[in-house]
């Protein structure tokens, strides 16, 4: 059984080292009126990587990817795709795709109309081809002309993941993308993230089923009371001593 | 240039696709401002509304209560499903969605009045033929400014998760200079026969833009990042 010590937090990942670092966080804290949501959180991720960041409801997960996603003003240094995050991250933002606890879709929109919504803001070239070319990987063309509203949960998380691909991000931030799905839209959605993998971007997941992460990750960090309290390749982790990290 | 003109057009469509989609808005608002009005006019009774006096003022009242309504309901759309948040991550510059808000809240507006005034003007025999550039100006001047300052604060409101009374409780005295100067000057208009000034359209089109630009500058700063 892999035992966890205060030694080999922070180590460096075992995942793919080539390319440059898509997520560079060094000192990054989170500070919302009096309180410090996040504190001191090292973070590195590059190209093909999935992370699973796991921890407690609270722990301070989403608002991680609240402030990588840069909507959430951070301190420390925050660098993604080699850049600095200033004030003005649109850029930087539109290289970025996000599936949040909800949808951040508009319910009263068909399938095919949200995505081209959202691919005219970033400036998609042909939208409404991008769009059922999405519609089409995500096993919904039947229902592109469908509103959301019509839809399951599992459907509905399948176009939120098809409008955070509109503008074809680098790194894709997903808060609890399986949560309400059975078990055949989970395995659909892993496979998904799992292609997505293949093909260059980096994936960061919060999470909260252990077995699973270690699973689908390469590699799993564990958030807690606003601090990453491990970084480790899934590889080198075995699920008690990850369960006990994570409760401890 | 027009990246961003692009953008502000994807915007409107998309909210005016939503209430053609669900005809949440404009429906509602209509019936409710012809019930203010009708309520008023038969409250005020005939003699009232003879004066001449009461016809933009009940007008008015109808236009605040539908704007309110109106902002609160266009703004609701992006709070379902955490739609804000995406908008916020998409390279949309703050400014475009607040512009993009502010003509969708005018057209919605713009329908609900296209509707209810002549309603007004038949109930209260208001004739209207004597001025009608005069009352479409100054009516759709303050309009922009009660607009400017109502999509503001229904993105603040709604960015608190507080919907309802508060909107109509910060936006009523603070469109309120807008409100008598549009109102004073449609009764001299209309009731003294005086024509407005164009002292008296500057003063209201100064006011209108400036709660336009201070609402613009102040939208950022309400919908930057983390406050969603």
């Amino acid at each position: 059984m892999t035992t966890l010590s205060v030694t080999d937090r922070f180590d460096e990942p075992a995942a793919v080292k080539t390319g440059a670092a898509m997520v560079c966080a060094s000192g990054l804290g989170v500070r919302l009126g009096d309180r410090q949501i996040l504190r001191d959180i090292e973070l590195t991720i590059r190209p093909r990587t999935m992370l699973v960041l796991l921890g407690a409801n609270g722990a301070g997960k989403s608002t991680l990817l609240g402030a990588l996603a840069t909507l959430t003003p951070v301190t420390g240094k925050l660098e993604l795709f080699g850049q600095t995050v200033n004030r003005d991250a649109a850029a930087l933002r539109a290289r970025i795709g996000m599936i949040g606890h909800q949808p951040m879709l508009y319910r009263d929109l068909t399938a095919r109309e949200n995505l081209v919504f959202f691919g005219d803001l970033y400036g998609v070239a042909q939208p409404q081809a991008r769009a059922m070319q999405l519609l089409q990987r995500v096993g919904l063309a039947d229902r592109a002309e469908d509103a959301v509203k019509t839809f399951s949960r599992g459907m509905t998380q399948r176009v939120a993941i098809a409008r955070a691909l509109m503008h074809e991000p680098e790194l894709l931030l997903a808060d609890e993308p399986f949560s309400g799905l059975d078990l055949a839209s989970i395995d659909k959605l892993e496979a998904l993230l799992d292609e997505l993998r293949h093909e260059g971007k980096a994936i960061i997941v919060a999470h909260h089923d252990i077995a699973h992460a270690l699973r689908f990750a390469d590699e799993v960090a564990v958030m807690r009371r606003g601090r990453m309290t491990m970084h480790k390749a899934a590889a080198q982790l075995d699920e008690q001593a990850l369960r006990q990290e994570v409760l401890a | 240039m027009m990246r961003t003109l692009r953008q502000l057009r994807t915007l409107v469509a998309k909210d005016l696709r939503l209430e053609a989609r669900t005809r949440q808005t404009v429906g509602l608002v209509v019936v409710m401002a012809i019930l203010i009005v009708t309520v008023l006019g038969l409250g005020l009774g005939p003699q009232q509304l003879a004066s001449g006096f009461a016809a933009p003022a009940v007008l008015w009242v109808a236009y605040l209560f539908a704007g309110v309504l109106c902002f609160e309901k266009t703004m609701a759309c992006e709070r379902h499903d955490g739609a804000l948040a995406a908008l916020l991550l998409a390279p949309v510059d703050r400014g475009v969605i607040y512009f993009a808000k502010l003509i969708s809240n005018l057209i919605l507006i713009a329908a609900i009045a296209i509707v209810v005034t002549p309603v007004a003007l038949v109930l209260f025999g208001f004739d209207l033929s004597a001025a009608p550039g005069a009352f479409v100006v100054t009516v759709g001047v303050s309009m922009i400014g009660f607009a400017a300052i109502g999509t503001l604060f229904s993105a603040a409101v709604n960015s608190t998760g507080v919907r309802g009374g508060p909107l109509a409780m910060v936006i009523f005295p603070i469109s309120l200079p807008l409100v008598l100067a549009s109102t004073h000057m449609l009764i001299k208009c209309f009731r003294d026969g005086e024509p407005i000034t164009q002292t008296a359209l500057a003063i209201l089109i100064a006011f209108a833009l400036i709660y336009l630009v201070v609402s613009w500058l102040v939208f950022e700063m309400i919908l930057a990042p983390g406050s969603e």
